[in-house]
């Protein structure tokens, strides 16, 4: 922190979580800010790093976690004050591709599928120069391509950063109304390593805010993927794709642009998930302290009820600031739980008044999904946990991404924590392996009209051409009868990247439960059993 | 930290009965770290804070200082103060009530509830408080302990619009969709003016099935708040004597047309924080508003010399330059706007429009094509790029 109030410097970073180098586990990107100068003509910093997950798997099933950082060797240059991260196969070749998201022009990185990356930032004419902070690779035209969605925030420099100050006069963080919302983009992907900015023609142009937060995931159960958007102080938007690579926002009337009260808070983070387990794609969103988070119940045909304050969700955030957030299984029960990871954005003068350096520290929240309540009108209630939830939840600090994922493959999601001003922490589950649970990675795509951007030999991913389908569906049919939808999706949260493979619950169950699963370009296949305490990849093509 | 020499007080529950008397033992009062406040608010709660060694037993000089960093913001310095206000004169339902105020910004409403129902306690029927403790009540997932309270509110104050709009919302809480239109519908009857009333309505429209009038509703939804007549709130909006707080009763004087008004706390505001270029541009733009072209061009020109980054002055100073037909000026804060921030859609617009007043249809061309590029929601760029065409052809 410079001590200048510089807005950029609390909105970072984000981290993500994907297998770089396609051996089967996750690697870890962890995004890095730098320092502001307001002389400066760009911020200067060591940018983000890339760390290899070498998990070694112990005879006895137990796991050894080591990192090393590969930054150099992969080729991966960042510039620019970093954001975030958004992680996916945009050329189709098996390998991810990494998107980052600047104070400064946004970089792709292409994979290589040998362990280094290219910049084609500019060639893939991908390098928006607005403040970016999250981002989604989505394949919204159902082509087998993955689109790219860019949330923009503020038009803010340094050199022309004003000060502002709280009704006592002392000097603060400015709030985003202080500065311009700045429009953000869709590109779409045509195919040969470029993409063009199809924002105006898709629609999007005309209604944008301070964008913080990005989820994708097909809202109104129409089968084509939608853009669920979260404002900084201004109503979100949910972009119903309307089948023809145009959008129409629909955040007013679906209820899910403002606060139960009619207000619009200052949305940080962002997810979906069906945490009342009927089918349909529920999204909560994370707020500012004194706003509480809020729950958008979907009725399966994109209207949504708020629902923070009936689930306990919402009075139990208040006093916290939150940014990344998910909604995952976290002891394997069949119900999506929820980790919020928080931190203020103005200063806290309780902390002040003990001369805290970084004022802006606060706990991070564990909520267990309970299921209906029929004290709450059959309102899926939460509880909290968080004092349950290990000796790392009692830790303070100043949250900003959370990516969410299975980095020791043991059948439970871990959090990788991103903090402004302070280390990342990865969360290790100890709880999931209490109960059963299947693991899929759902892979298809185009393999063979595969793109050579250059002379080289093309290389493929360790699933041949094969990339991971984000956004499809999976229905689990459990031998009970209960049906669980989970998707595949590698955004969401806050500023990062999540594991795209979907890792489900199964209480005590242990029967192979049937698998559905509802591709991105709308086709269906089933499995009819699928092993249970195990990964399994699922090709599209390969059901029945 | 500084910290007043008292020992704790101990003092007797004043009140035995229900709800809950204030805590035996009493934290100690202290001081926020005030080295970064204004010169002027140190002065006044520095000032207020001595008192209380002169009156140790005063109710009033506690609850004066608990105002103060109420007014402040500084809510966990306010709570002590007000906790000694409340032991010192237990009949006094101000103290327990601004209580409930300051757990609600601290967002503890477990705190919060018992204090408005301790304030209720002292005085029955207290509007305010009974719209709070419903608002707590409702935030808290409870509809039905909260919808009590506002009708209680709405018996006695008829057409209560704070009342009306959280039965409103608790109806729609408990999907009585009927019922909620009813309410929001008086509400708004009530008050045209209360625009945040319109969402829920809408909602509770889309709830029977009534998309038309919920997508009709929802183009009127606006901000404007709906809270109940608050004299003990209104009340700590002027104790305060900052620049912020000036520049706070400056913009709300601006937004309701008060031009003279909002020009004396813009210029207090100036007084007490020189430096600060965010009050003397509103100076600047409620002198404009009120007619003081040349005084406004003075804030403004002061502004951008204090300030030279601040892009929005540099807008500012460059409108009313070409208004006033100083175009050479106008183009030279207007260029340093969009120089200083490329994503400033109107300043870009308004150099743009500039050069072409001063017959630079070149560069006008460039900035509205870039305008257009780079803004594509905003239709002006492409508008006046379409007219700066048809005058050249038609030359």
């Amino acid at each position: 922190m410079s001590g200048k109030f510089y807005y950029a410097e609390i909105i970072g970073p984000g981290a993500a979580m994907f297998d770089a180098d396609n051996d089967g586990d996750l690697d870890v990107y962890l995004v890095q800010g730098g320092s502001i100068d307001s002389q400066a003509t760009s911020p200067a910093g060591p940018g983000g790093r890339l760390f290899r997950n070498d998990l070694v798997i112990n005879p006895d099933g137990t796991r050894t976690l080591r990192f090393t950082d590969v930054t150099e060797r992969s080729g991966i240059r960042s510039h620019g004050y970093g954001m975030g991260v958004a992680a996916g196969d945009f050329n189709n070749d098996g390998c991810v591709d990494l998107y980052l998201t600047n104070f400064g022009p946004n970089q792709l990185f292409r994979n290589n599928c040998d362990g280094t990356f290219t910049d084609v930032s500019r060639q893939s004419r991908t390098d928006d120069p607005s403040w970016s902070v999250s981002a989604a690779f989505v394949d919204y035209d159902r082509d087998g391509w993955l689109d790219l969605f860019v949330g923009n925030y503020l038009s803010w420099r340094a050199a022309s950063s004003m000060p502002c100050f709280g009704p006592s006069g002392r000097p603060d963080y400015c709030s985003p109304n202080t500065y311009q919302p700045q429009p953000s983009r869709l590109y779409h992907n045509n195919h040969d390593g470029t993409f063009t900015d199809v924002t105006a023609a898709a629609g999007l142009a005309g209604d944008f805010g301070p964008a913080l937060g990005v989820s994708t995931a097909d809202f109104n159960g129409d089968g084509w993927i939608d853009i669920y958007v979260a404002n900084d102080g201004q109503p979100n938007q949910l972009w119903i794709n309307q089948r023809n690579g145009t959008f129409r926002n629909l955040g007013l009337l679906s209820g899910t642009a403002l606060s139960a009260h009619g207000k619009a808070k200052a949305g940080m983070g962002v997810d979906a998930g069906d945490i009342d387990n009927d089918g349909d794609e529920d999204l909560f969103v994370t707020n500012l302290m004194g706003e509480g988070n809020d729950l958008y119940i979907n009725s399966g045909s994109g209207l949504f009820e708020e629902q923070s304050a009936r689930s306990g969700l919402g009075v139990a955030s208040r006093a916290y600031t939150g940014f990344g957030a998910a909604w995952f299984d976290i002891d394997n029960d069949g119900r999506l739980d929820s980790l919020i990871v928080n931190g203020a954005v103005q200063t806290i003068e309780a902390l002040r008044r003990v001369n805290d350096p970084l004022p802006l520290h606060q706990r991070k929240l564990l909520f267990r999904n309970l299921g209906p309540s029929a004290g709450s009108g059959q309102a899926t209630r939460f509880e909290d946990v968080t004092a349950r939830g290990g000796a790392v939840f009692q830790l303070s600090e100043v949250g900003r991404g959370a990516a969410f994922g299975d980095v020791d493959n043991d059948g439970d999601t871990d959090v990788l924590v991103a903090n402004n001003n302070g280390k990342p922490r990865l969360l290790i589950n100890n709880v999931g392996a209490r109960n059963h649970w299947i693991g899929l990675r759902l892979a298809g795509g185009p393999g063979s009209i595969r793109f050579q951007a250059d002379a080289r030999p093309a290389r493929a991913g360790r699933y041949g051409n094969s990339r991971d389908m984000l956004g499809a569906r999976v229905e689990i049919i459990l031998d009970n009868g209960m049906t669980l939808w989970r998707r595949a999706r590698s955004d969401g949260s806050y500023a990062s990247a999540n594991d795209p493979r979907v890792l489900v619950g199964l209480g005590q169950s242990t029967r192979a439960p049937r698998v559905h699963v509802v591709w991105p370009d709308g086709s269906t296949e089933e499995w009819s059993s699928v092993a249970i305490d195990r990964y399994t990849t699922l090709t599209q093509g390969s059901g029945k | 930290m500084r910290r007043i020499a008292f020992a704790l007080l101990v003092l007797a529950a004043a009140c035995t009965s229900e709800p809950k008397a204030p805590p035996a033992v009493l934290p100690e009062v202290t001081l926020p770290d005030l080295s970064r406040t204004e010169k002027s608010v140190q002065e006044q709660i520095g000032a207020s804070y001595q008192s209380l060694t002169s009156k140790a037993n005063d109710a009033e000089a506690y609850g004066a200082l608990g105002n103060l960093l109420l007014a402040a913001e500084y809510f966990d310095a306010a709570e002590p103060c007000y906790l000694h206000a409340q032991a010192l004169a237990p009949d006094d339902p101000r103290w327990p009530y601004y209580l409930g105020h300051v757990y609600m910004s601290r967002a503890m409403p477990d705190k919060a509830i018992p204090s408005f129902e301790r304030a209720l306690q002292l005085r029955p029927g207290d509007v305010p408080a009974l719209v709070w403790l419903g608002n707590l009540h409702l935030d808290q997932g409870q509809p039905d302990l909260a919808e009590p309270l506002y009708e209680q509110a709405l018996s006695r104050q008829p057409g209560l619009v704070a009342a009306l709009f959280g039965l409103g919302r608790a109806a729609l809480a408990k999907r009585d969709y009927t019922r909620a239109v009813d309410r929001l519908e008086q509400a708004l009857s009530a008050d045209p003016r209360a625009s945040i009333v319109h969402y829920p309505l809408a909602l509770a429209y889309r709830g029977l099935g009534d998309t038309a009038t919920a997508e009709s509703h929802l183009r009127q939804r606006g901000s404007v708040e709906v809270g109940p007549p608050d004299p003990l709130m209104v009340a700590l909006r002027d104790v305060l004597h900052s620049a912020a707080a000036e520049e706070e009763r400056g913009e709300r004087a601006l937004n309701g047309g008060d031009f003279p008004t909002a020009v004396s706390h813009f210029r207090t505001a100036v007084e007490l924080a020189p430096d600060n270029p965010s009050p003397r541009h509103k100076l600047g733009t409620a002198l404009s508003l009120a007619g003081d072209t040349r005084g406004a061009l003075e804030q403004f020109q002061e502004t951008v010399r204090r300030s030279p980054g601040f892009a929005q002055a540099h807008y500012s100073l460059g409108v009313l330059l070409a208004q006033s037909g100083r175009l050479q000026e106008a183009v030279e804060h207007l260029s340093t706007a969009v120089r200083l921030d490329p994503e400033f859609a109107q300043a870009k617009y308004g150099y743009a429009l500039a050069l072409a007043q001063m017959k630079r249809y070149e560069e006008a061309r460039t900035q509205l094509a870039e305008g257009a590029a780079l803004f594509p929601a905003r239709r002006e760029f492409a508008d006046a790029l379409a007219r700066l065409k048809e005058g050249r052809s038609q030359k």
